[in-house]
């Protein structure tokens, strides 16, 4: 036995080595900067320009998909990137207070990024009560997808952009296919259950303006989202979640709802400029693509969004991390970004003017000549309203828990939606008893005229 | 020094690596846990730490999410006497010393010994409504006996179960009849655990018993029933009860990578089990505090079950 | 036996007609069936093209062995990187365990001493404390100790079980203690007796543990997920979850990847299963 201890000892000690060695070798004496965000092959063409423009640094990529907690744990940890990507305003407003993205807004100023130059959209995900934190990577809108050759095969003319919901829905009925079972064949709509997009184009909100009070019962929300649901089960014209999670899988890069459109189950989507990262692949070449401004909904606003990326403020290399916010305001990446369709670029101007020509006609892909309906639609977009009295993970799991019953026609909207804005009023009720900071910032706006999360005194912190 | 004290001392070195990392990393979190679910502990700079005493308990038990993710991990659980009859069954079918017997216990004990990642994903597949085999078959029987009208059930994709259960609040509603995602891991969890370690621990309890147990029954006339219940089973009772205890405790404390691998705790929080509101509550909305009295509530019920084992175990059990 | 056959109905007469144990085989028969039928759809798919994941058909019209190289040799996940994560990870754990929990549990179950009880008592009921308790305070402790992303923080806190302590002092307790009685009048050391005398006889009881621990550490998921960040320490369980993420359309290079995932741990059980069960009966519980 004992003999078995050592060798087994001798034999992991070995490994040891070997695990030691198998590293990823640093090759040269260039700073390394790590940049956590998500690997893809558009990433990777990002990355290697970033590598040739800027020599002495290497940017290499940490790549992971299980949200936030790890970048401030680890950053408050002493371990964290020097670069880390953000989603939402409320992804942003957490990062800030957790002290883990740093202020750059006079080290940007000196570098001569101004930060106004960006689609405004984008605002929220870098910029809170004034001061700046990164730099954004990309933005995208929406705009309705649809595959020419379906609405050929259908005998159906190409939609032209100017259209109302109602005109929308009679050409997606035509359109959607379904089997003597009653299974369906091919959709006339699909679509990542945006709700975002919705609430936007019915004008509603999530809080009040100061973001005392979630107000998603009101009636535009009620609306908005009862129209999701009667694109599925009145209008039905969208997938149920059945069909939906039949097609797709885990989410992400080529999967889901995209990947669908791709196999041509679905003849309009509602998506962004990205998905020609996928859709550019030799598999999807018989298909033909069009794109066209979302149908009038009661308000012209659109959702708009994008990522960007923050400088950590426990980095190892501040100053590396500074340079790649000059390389994210360059010409050199936005007209790259437009190139991969990776969405758009975050900067307006390489949109306009002398750069109009470059952005609108990709020599690489002479058929996409749709790219000025995505500019159109950014000039439109709102960003998703934030509240800094309220976890923006705890929102979205309220939403989602909601929204899927709404989704499976388990509840009407109106009832979903005055649930959810109960909940999050509450959590924001919670947030307040704990946080003494916010709590002085909250009755200051109360006092100032904001409508508060509560209706009496009884629910008051 | 006497030659007890030097005992002691060779007893507590033999012990002390063990015993410090047990301290370390199970005595000691235990009572920091403790600790912090008395206090308003989230990662945000601009809260000071501070004590809330019983804060997180009370609303804890107030909230509605609580009560809702504790039936949801006891709904959960309900595969468990399915599992155990299930094992003690198939025991006895393997213990009569056929041919074979070897290979029939490795191929029972397949799937719970490479449970895990892998396994989930493959069950993930095999549940898709559409297009996984388990649906495509059902649909093909559904055809060939005419029963075109019939849909198989949407298994993950459903809030619906067995007991007709209502998503959000404790209640029945009969529109929530059917098979959905929780019986759905109910099954996956049955099919795991049917041949594993409960078959193998009633395996050896069947080969403990006396045979002239079973002799003197014979002579008595008694029949394949008749040995069961008079021999069989009072001889396991021991090893059932262990295996009760058991599986609750990991019952209370399941359900996490099945959420995080298959579910996301989703549709509608129906697979949200306790373990995986603690996770979200703690790794995703940074509230450590209340986190942390989740588990201790959590941890109170593992301990009253193995009170009750404490308590009637010793008649069966001796450690 | 005839007691027996009087009783017998339409079905026993059949059953006994069929021999004894016909029908028993008949349904172990199916359950075996059933048993394998997930697993034998994950290896027809892992060797399927894409396009005939979907349909009802058992076997792939070719035989996409490819399948397997495009796992190992994918850009994006370096799978053979997680293998061997896996392995090394649960190797180190399962060496710790069986050395710390044999010390320990030579401490319980060989020497006298006072206190030994109480103190066995407090193992015993930590045994049952669910991982959920432990795991932030642990992760706050591996934060302050610098251990995130790194071997030593996913090897380290598993090393030191109550389980194992527990199942290897229930093995010493049944080795008679003549034996290292004698030893000790012959002036051996605590540390000869433990090392020459009761680990040899421990056997079956570190193998079961070892066993188990390797198992258990191999697929652990939980710990890994929180505790690493950098691409190469992910461990396959990690790996795997990733891969359902980027190639969650590919349902054959999934299943592909999960086949080899599982390989190892079937392996290791049909090699081990004799001593597996004859360890469980030994020891675990006792009737």
């Amino acid at each position: 036995m004992k003999y078995v201890f050592l060798g087994s000892f001798a034999v992991l000690a070995a490994l040891s080595v070997v695990a030691g060695l198998w590293h990823p070798r640093q090759t040269d004496d260039r700073i390394e900067l790590v940049w956590c965000t998500d690997d893809n092959p558009v990433r990777r063409g990002q990355i290697a320009l970033f590598n040739e423009l800027y020599p002495r640094y290497r940017l290499r990529i940490d790549p992971q998909n299980s949200g936030m907690q790890k970048v401030i744990v680890q950053s408050l940890a002493g371990v964290g990137p020097d670069l880390f990507d953000c989603y939402t305003g409320s992804q942003l407003v957490a990062y800030v207070r957790s002290g883990i993205a740093m202020d750059c807004t006079e080290a940007l100023a000196e570098r001569g990024i101004d930060i106004d130059a960006v689609w405004p959209c984008l605002k929220p995900l870098f910029v809170y009560e004034g001061r700046a934190y990164g730099h954004p990577d990309n933005a995208n809108a929406y705009d309705i997808w649809y595959n020419k050759v379906l609405f050929d095969e259908a005998g159906e003319p190409y939609p032209s952009g100017d259209w109302t919901w109602d005109e929308f829905i009679e050409v997606a009925q035509r359109l959607t296919v379904r089997d003597e079972r009653g299974r369906p064949v091919q959709f006339g709509f699909i679509g990542y259950w945006d709700y975002n997009a919705a609430l936007a184009q019915w004008g509603a909100d999530y809080y009040t303006p100061e973001g005392t009070r979630c107000v998603l019962d009101s009636p535009e929300a009620v609306a908005a989202i009862q129209f999701m649901q009667d694109l599925i089960y009145r209008y039905e014209v969208m997938p149920t979640p059945t069909e939906e999670m039949a097609m797709s899988s885990a989410g992400g890069w080529g999967t889901g709802v995209l990947g669908l459109f791709g196999a041509e189950k679905g003849a309009m989507a509602l998506g962004g400029r990205w998905w020609l990262c996928l859709l550019r692949d030799e598999d999807y070449a018989h298909m033909r693509l069009g794109a066209v401004p979302l149908p009038h909904g009661p308000s012209r606003r659109q959702f708009g969004g994008g990522r960007a990326t923050l400088v950590n403020a426990t980095g190892q290399h501040i100053e590396g991390a500074l340079t790649f916010m000059e390389y994210l305001h360059s010409k050199e990446w936005s007209q790259l970004v437009n190139r991969q369709a990776d969405a758009l670029g975050p900067v307006m101007k390489y949109h306009y003017g002398e750069y109009e020509d470059a952005f609108l006609h990709n020599p690489e892909h002479p058929e996409e000549d749709c790219n000025a309906e995505w500019r159109t639609a950014l000039e439109d977009s709102v960003p998703l309203q934030v509240s800094s009295y309220v976890n923006g993970q705890t929102v979205e799991r309220i939403m989602l828990v909601q929204l899927d019953l709404v989704k499976a026609n388990l509840k009407p909207a109106a009832e979903a939606m005055r649930d959810a804005a109960e909940k999050i009023n509450k959590a924001i009720v919670e947030t307040l008893r704990i946080d003494p900071v916010l709590r002085d910032e909250y009755e200051r706006a109360v006092a100032a005229g904001a409508r508060p999360a509560w209706d009496d005194e009884e629910g008051a912190p | 020094m006497t030659r007890q004290t030097r005992r002691t001392v060779v007893a507590l070195c033999f012990l002390l690596p063990n015993f410090l990392g047990f301290l370390t990393f199970t005595v000691g979190p235990v009572v920091f846990s403790l600790a912090a679910s008395f206090t308003n502990w989230n990662l945000m700079k601009t809260v000071p730490l501070r004590c809330v005493w019983f804060d997180n308990y009370v609303k804890l038990i107030t909230e509605p999410e609580f009560w809702l993710y504790f039936i949801n991990t006891a709904y959960l659980m309900l595969g468990m006497p399915i599992a155990i009859a299930g094992s003690l069954f198939l025991a006895v079918l393997i213990s009569q010393r056929l041919r074979g017997m070897v290979v029939y216990r490795t191929l029972f004990y397949l799937p719970s010994f490479t449970a895990g990642v892998a396994l989930l994903i493959l069950w993930k597949a095999l549940y898709n409504p559409t297009f996984g085999p388990i649906n495509l078959l059902l649909e093909w029987v559904f055809d060939g006996v005419g029963l075109v009208q019939l849909e198989p059930p949407d298994w993950l994709a459903s809030t619906k179960n067995v007991l007709a259960l209502a998503v959000e609040r404790v209640e029945i509603v009969s529109r929530q009849f059917g098979l959905g995602a929780r019986d759905a891991l109910i099954i996956m969890g049955i099919w795991t655990a049917i041949g594993g370690g409960n078959m193998l621990l009633y395996l050896a309890g069947i080969s403990n018993i006396p045979r002239d147990l079973y002799e003197a029954a014979e002579i008595d006339g008694a029949g394949h029933w008749a040995k069961f219940r008079h021999v069989t089973w009072p001889q396991l009772a021991p090893t059932t009860f262990f295996i009760v205890i058991m599986s609750f405790i990991g019952g209370l404390q399941g359900g996490f990578e099945q959420a995080r691998v298959m579910t996301q705790g989703g549709p509608a929080g129906t697979t949200t089990t306790l373990a995986y509101y603690i996770y979200t509550k703690a790794f995703e909305e940074f509230q450590i505090g209340y986190a942390s009295s989740v588990a201790w509530i959590l941890f109170t019920l593992i301990f009253a079950v193995t009170l009750v084992n404490w308590r009637f175990g010793s008649r069966y059990v001796s450690y | 036996m005839s007691a027996i056959r009087e009783q017998g109905g339409g079905f026993g007469k059949w059953w006994f007609r069929r021999g004894r144990f016909g029908a028993s085989h008949a349904l172990l028969v199916c359950v075996a069936i059933t048993t394998l039928m997930p697993f034998s759809w994950m290896v027809l798919t892992s060797f399927k093209p894409l396009n005939e994941v979907q349909r009802l058909n058992p076997l792939p019209s070719q035989w996409h062995a490819e399948n397997y190289t495009d796992v190992l040799n994918s850009k994006d996940i370096s799978f053979k990187r997680y293998y061997f994560n896996s392995v090394f990870v649960a190797g180190w754990v399962t060496l710790l365990v069986c050395l710390t929990s044999s010390m320990a549990g030579y401490a319980f179950a060989r020497i006298r001493w006072p206190g030994r009880d109480h103190v066995f008592k407090l193992y015993l009921a930590t045994m049952m404390i669910p991982g959920v308790v432990t795991m932030i305070p642990n992760y706050t402790l591996m934060v302050k100790l610098h251990l995130l992303d790194s071997y030593v923080g996913l090897i380290v806190p598993a090393a030191f079980t109550a389980f194992g302590t527990f199942l290897l002092r229930q093995f010493m307790l049944t080795i008679p203690p003549s034996l290292d009685e004698a030893a000790l009048i012959d002036g051996a050391s605590h540390w000869q007796v433990y090392w020459d005398v009761i680990l040899p006889l421990a056997r079956p009881g570190l193998i079961v543990l070892a066993i188990f621990t390797f198992m258990g550490n191999y697929s652990a998921f939980f710990w890994p997920l929180v505790l690493i960040k950098s691409e190469h320490l992910r461990t396959l369980p990690i790996g795997m979850m990733y891969f359902d993420t980027v190639y969650g359309k590919q349902t054959n290079l999934i299943m592909a990847a999960s086949v080899m995932n599982i390989v190892p741990l079937i392996v290791l059980f049909i090699v081990m299963q004799k001593h597996l069960v004859r360890g469980i009966q030994l020891g675990a519980v006792k009737g």
